[in-house]
């Protein structure tokens, strides 16, 4: 059996060169090769979106898909989220909202929240509902989350607005 | 125990094209798995159900995700189009609007963007939400195998619990439906707990067709997920409603027919008593809403 697999993945717009054996997940890649560990292991069966990243702009559940089978893609994690410092208006909204309390679904959240909004940049509560509908928060009661969601998605308008 | 959560060892290849596909599979067909979306595949190898020694991966062989009308009216989808494409597909959503209500019932956005039709299919879990509406609209699906190509109706595809009529060496690689007439509609209704994440307990589909009086059913097709060891069609049921107008007895009586039929067992999620009860109440609903589905696009003239 064939151990180790060349292959090349392009995360948070880096190109990572490294050889994997192909039963390595994405986010066992992502977590243990690339030490990325914003991203979270939690249920690996596809049930919180912990694990969430987005492969070309699309989120999936890194969990439930082989690192050889991401390549090609453009992924994002958490880390990529914040620009030189600065962070994501999700990410701001997130913190003063109070979406945020351990923190394990918080990457999966924001992602998910991301790729809703590059999509649909005012959605309604309950489209933000079905999008975070594959994402399990033990604190928040999700009330915080989807405030802070919608709230992001106004700041970002108006920072179109002034652009 | 984390060691266990990795996934047994396997060799993989990523296939281009269904040939490839095909001579890979002819090769060593009880030790290899096709992986598609791998929402349920890379879950049971996990829990080491299945532990093929080869694993051919399916989402490089851009061939089989399509969506085509056919000349005939009917429609034709490949094996890789993901839930996703189902529930947004315009074409999907205006001649088979059960399937894009399907779709959107299943999951969260990050499982429908990678699970697949031709996956949930091949899988021929009880609990699958497709065979059920599929089964309704009289799909067929064709198989491609070393001595070529078939095409078997869905309603033939599972011979029993977790199984299909596929040889080991047949790919599944397109869905075809039928045309569907101006005065028909369906509706699929399920239970689940959470609303949400869930497997389902219980479904029921309905896809009915009226006479040109629009008052009284010309065919009437329901179907059942988790019901039964297989997914169910119930053609007793369907048959009652035939030439008659949809009144709450009449209703009430098809129910009762498609509980006689239905088989479902008790486990750990439902007791048999209760999936009972659900099949009664989901195919009223379903057959209800379609039929409402079927006055307001005649009325409204949406097709």
């Amino acid at each position: 059996m064939k151990q180790l697999l060349p292959i090349s993945l392009n995360v948070n717009g880096d190109s990572y060169d490294i050889a994997i054996p192909p039963w390595r997940t994405l986010l066992e890649v992502l977590r243990e090769n690339l030490g990325l560990t914003g991203t979270k292991k939690s249920c690996l069966e596809g049930q919180c979106g912990a694990c969430t990243v987005l492969l070309d702009g699309k989120p999936v559940n890194s969990c439930l898909l082989l690192a050889v089978e991401a390549q090609g893609k453009e992924i994002t994690t958490i880390e990529g989220l914040a620009r030189d410092g600065v962070l994501h208006p999700l990410q701001k909204a997130f913190v003063e909202h109070g979406a945020i309390q351990c923190g394990f679904c918080s990457p999966g959240m924001a992602l998910a929240a991301k790729a809703l909004l590059d999509r649909n940049p005012n959605p309604s509560e309950d489209e933000v509902r079905h999008a975070i509908v594959g994402h399990l928060c033990r604190c928040t009661g999700y009330f915080q989350i989807i405030e802070a969601i919608r709230d992001a998605a106004a700041e970002m308008a108006r920072k179109d607005v002034q652009a | 125990m984390t060691y266990l959560r990795r996934l047994p060892k396997f060799e993989y290849v990523g296939a281009r094209s269904v040939r490839e596909v095909s001579d890979l599979l002819a090769r060593r067909p009880d030790e290899t798995r096709l992986l598609a979306g791998g929402t349920d595949l890379i879950l049971q190898m996990r829990r080491r159900e299945v532990a093929p020694r080869y694993l051919v991966g399916l989402k490089g062989v851009s061939e089989l995700a399509f969506v085509r009308q056919q000349e005939d009216g009917g429609m034709t989808m490949g094996a890789l189009t993901t839930f996703q494409d189902i529930e947004t597909s315009p074409l999907i959503r205006e001649k088979y609007g059960i399937l894009s209500q399907t779709a959107s019932q299943i999951g969260g956005v990050e499982i429908r963007g990678v699970a697949t039709i031709g996956g949930n299919l091949m899988g021929a879990q009880p609990c699958s939400d497709f065979p059920a509406p599929l089964i309704t609209l009289g799909a067929k699906v064709k198989l491609v195998g070393k001595d070529g190509e078939r095409l078997v109706a869905l309603e033939d595809f599972f011979p029993e619990y977790g199984r299909t009529v596929a040889a080991p060496d047949e790919i599944l690689t397109e869905i075809l439906l039928p045309a569907t007439s101006k005065l028909s509609g369906g509706c699929y209704l399920k239970f689940h707990d959470r609303h949400a994440m869930d497997m389902t307990i219980t479904g029921a589909a309905a896809f009915v067709t009226l006479n040109d009086d629009r008052q009284t059913c010309s065919e009437l097709k329901i179907a059942l997920s988790s019901s039964a060891p297989v997914p169910k069609r119930v053609k007793k049921a369907g048959a009652f409603l035939q030439g008659k107008k949809l009144t709450e007895d009449a209703l009430e009586e098809t129910a009762a027919l498609a509980c006689q039929e239905a088989e479902p067992r008790s486990s750990w999620r439902a007791r048999r008593e209760f999936r009972l009860e659900l099949i009664r109440g989901l195919t009223k609903r379903a057959v209800r809403q379609a039929w409402e589905e079927v006055m307001a696009t005649a009325n409204g003239g949406r097709k």
